[in-house]
């Protein structure tokens, strides 16, 4: 299966908070069949660029077209702690016009939460959030998905069903960017890599068979030159 | 289904009202300020100077008030909790559907502290509201309306600020003043079984203060929550 007609276009955005430029001038396109790592070091504006991205924040300047639909994995997990691991997918389902119950086992199956579904999130450890907050951004197939820091929290085999998901849709045709500092773990679905570098783009290269290390090495180069 | 502003709203007023009743955190607290106010505002008058009959409006515009409050405050809480409010941006909800949600969701958790409030202001002080209860309830759910249109855009603004639960009460009062005064003066000539005649100029300036906070809210939410 092919999307040729999702992805995310950037022009120019730049973003501030207050007087604070967060991202300057910032033009990027990540196209169907993509997975883009977005690294940088603390600061840099990889959380920031993701939220313009996904129309939580209005860039000052500049314009970002999506097309495809957006599915965001943000640092919090955008859920209820109240609500059962189902009651919080149903809801944003509810929300999106649908109700599709087989839609939602699937995906609590495809993350192993099957077993806890009816519990409240309450009672979930800090990594089966992580997973629910994945399937929920999973739940109305977008064509764009936006990662942060995905593997946060996740012990070796859920970070690999993440890593799977990751490279099975981007195989599928969608369009997948992930900002993260575990590099180890993603190079091997990349295709790409963005490098932020004070609020700049300061390159975006094809990751041609590079590692963890080169890319380090990399952005350890562009940060010296920036 | 919930592609329609009322049907996305619905299902956000659902959510809302499931969560307080599974928690019954601000339901509980409410309820309690209202019954603890009732009683001291009743006990502190000086009986023989002032009658139970001529501060009952004011007791119990300001025991809706109050503890009404505490619930506006629980309900944008609720979004801070985990960031949902992002969550609930990135659906197809629209803002002027979040906000009829919350707003719906206030409205009925303030309803019910009004509801189990008003029989304890009769017990408490033996005002004649049963004949005339549909006026009351039409004053009640008006000023209501005003409350929740202002206070639901407010709770909003406030919630990522340090000390939201302080700063509501600040920003919300001022606005308040104008609806509360009219429902004390329209309750107070309902309790006195004065003429309709008498009331009508405060009623049209209590469905006025509807109209405009209602519409200012629903058109200045989205500017409220964007970053």
């Amino acid at each position: 299966m092919t999307r040729s007609d999702t992805g995310v276009v950037a022009t120019d955005v730049a973003w501030r908070v207050g007087y604070r430029w967060i991202l300057k001038d910032i033009s990027l396109t990540v196209s169907a069949g993509t997975m883009t790592l977005l690294v940088g070091g603390n600061g840099s504006g990889k959380t920031s660029l993701l939220r313009v991205l996904a129309g939580l924040a209005r860039p000052a300047k500049g314009s970002v077209v999506c097309h495809g639909g957006i599915g965001f994995v943000a640092h919090h997990s955008m859920l209820y702690d109240s609500l059962t691991g189902r009651e919080n997918l149903e809801f944003v389902m509810r929300l999106d016009g649908g109700h599709d119950p087989a839609r939602v086992n699937a995906l609590l199956a495809q993350m192993g939460l099957e077993h806890a579904a009816d519990r409240h999130l309450g009672t979930y450890s800090r990594g089966m959030i992580q997973r629910l907050a994945i399937a929920r951004a999973l739940l109305s197939d977008p064509g764009v998905l936006l990662l942060d820091e995905p593997l946060t929290g996740l012990d070796e085999a859920a970070s690999q069903i993440v890593v799977d998901m990751i490279e099975r849709r981007r195989s599928e045709g969608h369009a997948i960017i992930v900002a993260s500092h575990q590099l180890v773990e993603l190079i091997g679905a990349a295709t790409e890599v963005g490098y932020l570098v004070s609020g700049s783009l300061a390159a975006w290269e094809p990751v041609n068979g590079g590692d963890a290390g080169s890319v380090m090495k990399r952005l350890r180069e562009l940060a010296a030159d920036g | 289904m919930a592609s329609g502003l009322f049907s996305a709203a619905a299902v956000i007023a659902a959510k809302d009202i499931a969560v307080e009743w599974r928690t019954k955190t601000a339901l509980v607290s409410s309820l309690v300020f209202a019954i603890l106010v009732l009683a001291i505002l009743y006990f502190a008058r000086d009986a023989t100077a002032v009658s139970a009959f001529e501060v009952a409006p004011g007791v119990l515009w300001v025991t809706f008030t109050f503890a009404g409050m505490l619930g506006l405050n629980r309900a944008f809480l609720l979004e801070r909790e985990n960031h949902a409010l992002d969550g609930l941006r990135l659906t197809q909800a629209t803002p002027p559907a979040i906000f009829l949600g919350k707003m719906v969701g206030n409205a009925l958790f303030i309803g019910l502290v009004e509801l189990v409030s008003l029989p304890l202001f009769v017990l408490f002080y033996n005002v004649p509201i049963w004949s005339r209860l549909p006026m009351l309830m039409l004053v009640i759910a008006m000023a209501t309306l005003a409350f929740v249109s202002v206070g639901t855009l407010l709770s909003a603004m406030v919630v990522r600020t340090r000390f939201s639960e302080v700063m509501l009460p600040v920003l919300l009062l001022p606005f308040l003043v104008p609806p509360i005064v009219s429902a004390v003066q329209v309750t107070w000539r309902i309790l006195a079984d004065r003429p309709l005649a008498e009331m009508t100029g405060w009623l049209s300036l209590l469905g006025a203060f509807d109209v405009v906070f209602f519409m200012l809210s629903l058109m200045l939410f989205e500017a409220i929550i964007i970053e």
